[in-house]
């Protein structure tokens, strides 16, 4: 499993340890829900966000 | 009195928009100590804008049914001159110099603005339960959460105030109070109402929608925001249409998908009964109920929650260096977002274009889906978990279980209420459609909404 104190240490975060024991299980399961579905992606497989090489209205 | 019904007043000058505003503003006066649903009341700019209303209606010039009816938005929505919170501290004296396309469009529909509804801090959360300007309590039972994150919102339609209220849904947040306050909640297509001048939540999952006390106010509204616009990347270029279901439709022949998985695991026997009685009406009136099984959901809303924590994290971290200016549960959601690597966030967009082709696969079994809106009817405020057939669940977690995918997905979705628990709370039906398929779904909600009123 992730050390995700160690992550918010090394980012500098500021987390409060307090603060940070609360979150560490909540990262934990969301992970091992997420990462499972993460390693069946195919490589083709772009990200659904949008970017337009169209002008914008400042850009104008 | 709904919006159509006030639209027709008006014209039949029983009534005066003077009247209408007056009206909204004593009740909001009024309800206000209890309910706690606006962050903002604008009286005067609204007494301005309703003598305006009358004025144009008598000389001829007619607006459509919004012109001279009282609304309010959540305040997410820019209002140049008046301040636009996000129910949040960090933001509690932004004071914008433009209007949100959303206000643009009901002020040129006519509709008169009495204020700014309160919500969940930064609408990030589903209690509206606001550290900084107080709980919002719900209409049906003030001890317990209206939802959220339009929480103000579901409680100005739900006690009279307002006759429709804007809202904004990253994860539910439209469809969770108008399921719990009772009240009709629209989530239109990702793309359909510009996102233009809203504080953003979640750069590819927020959708502005309206809550209203009827299906046909709901498509009223959605008729005069729905449109392409160039300030907003993601708006749609997809043509509009009437969205208001005529008096005579039918829903004859229809396919009513009815999950046979997820949908109705973990949820409370008595909301689940109240959709599928929905289920059976709809039968009754013609359609065909078609069983159906959805693809992993589960999946979909940890996918959901990765973007959201992602993207909010990034809209936010500037601020978080006052941790101070953050309430427990916002700052919380926050850090986490912080944790994830960038891997994690692309993934989750790449995931998400898997899952929205395997859900699209659906609309070939099914023109619909009729779902639970929530598990439960409205939970205590206060209360950190709820038990749902015997398991205890994160109220967070549970509330948002039926309604956080379908922004992943980002298709339309309509919670309307459909019956009432043992002690009298409202409990909800979503219907769920295609993409850009609002007058399908508000033409369903249309009709199963006649007969569960008859």
């Amino acid at each position: 499993m992730t050390d995700w104190k160690l992550i918010a240490a090394a980012r500098g975060l500021g987390i409060p340890d307090a603060e940070m024991e609360k979150i560490v299980p909540v990262m934990d399961a969301l992970e091992a829900g997420f990462r499972p579905l993460a390693a069946g992606i195919p490589p083709a497989v772009e990200p659904a966000v949008i970017f337009s090489c169209a002008p914008e209205e400042d850009e104008r | 009195m709904t919006i159509l019904e006030a639209a027709r007043a008006l014209r039949a000058k029983q009534v005066s928009s003077t009247e209408l505003v007056s009206t909204a503003l004593e009740r909001i006066a009024a309800l206000q100590p209890k309910l706690n649903a606006f962050i903002t009341v604008m009286a005067d700019s609204a007494r301005a804008a309703a003598r305006r209303a009358d004025e144009e209606l008598a000389r001829g010039l007619d607006r459509g049914p919004l012109h001279g009816v009282p609304v309010a938005v959540k305040d997410v929505f820019a209002t140049k001159g008046v301040r636009t919170t996000c129910g949040s501290k960090v933001f509690a004296d932004h004071v914008p110099d433009h209007d949100a396309a959303v206000v643009e469009k009901l002020a040129a529909a006519g509709a008169v603005l009495v204020g700014k509804t309160n919500q969940h801090e930064l609408a990030y959360g589903i209690t509206s339960n606001n550290p900084h300007f107080g709980a919002v309590r719900n209409p049906c039972d003030v001890e317990r959460i209206p939802g959220g994150s339009s929480g103000g919102s579901g409680a100005a339609v739900a006690s009279d105030m307002v006759f429709m209220a804007m809202g904004s849904d990253t994860g539910g947040s439209i469809r969770i109070p108008a399921s719990f306050c009772g009240t009709v909640g629209l989530k239109p297509t990702f793309g359909r109402v510009s996102r233009y001048g809203v504080m953003p939540l979640d750069f590819s999952l927020d959708h502005m929608g309206p809550l209203t006390r009827s299906v046909r106010d709901a498509a009223v509204v959605l008729n005069a925001l729905a449109g392409f616009d160039p300030r907003d990347d993601t708006s749609s270029r997809q043509p509009v249409e009437d969205y208001v279901p005529g008096e005579d439709v039918s829903i004859r022949g229809l396919r009513i998908g009815l999950p046979e998985n997820f949908y109705f695991d973990r949820v409370d026997p008595e909301a689940a009964a109240a959709v599928r009685r929905a289920a059976e009406t709809a039968q009754s009136l013609g359609a065909r109920i078609v069983p159906v099984r959805v693809p992993d959901m589960a999946a979909m809303n940890a996918v959901g929650r990765i973007i959201v924590q992602a993207e909010a994290s990034a809209v936010m971290e500037p601020y978080l260096g006052e941790r101070e200016k953050f309430g427990a549960d916002v700052r919380a959601l926050l850090d986490q977002g912080r944790l994830l690597a960038a891997t994690d966030y692309i993934h989750a967009q790449r995931l998400r274009r898997l899952m929205k082709q395997q859900f699209a696969a659906l609309w070939k079994q099914a023109d619909c889906l009729f779902t639970p809106t929530t598990p439960t009817a409205a939970p205590r405020i206060g209360k950190l978990t709820i038990e749902i057939d015997g398991a205890v669940e994160d109220v967070r977690l549970a509330t948002t279980r039926l309604v956080r995918a379908i922004n992943v997905l980002g298709v339309p979705a309509l919670s309307m209420p459909c019956g009432l628990d043992r002690q009298g709370l409202p409990l909800s039906l979503q219907i769920i459609g295609p993409p850009f398929r609002e007058a399908l779904i508000l033409r369903v909600a249309a009709v199963v909404e006649a007969a569960v009123r008859s």
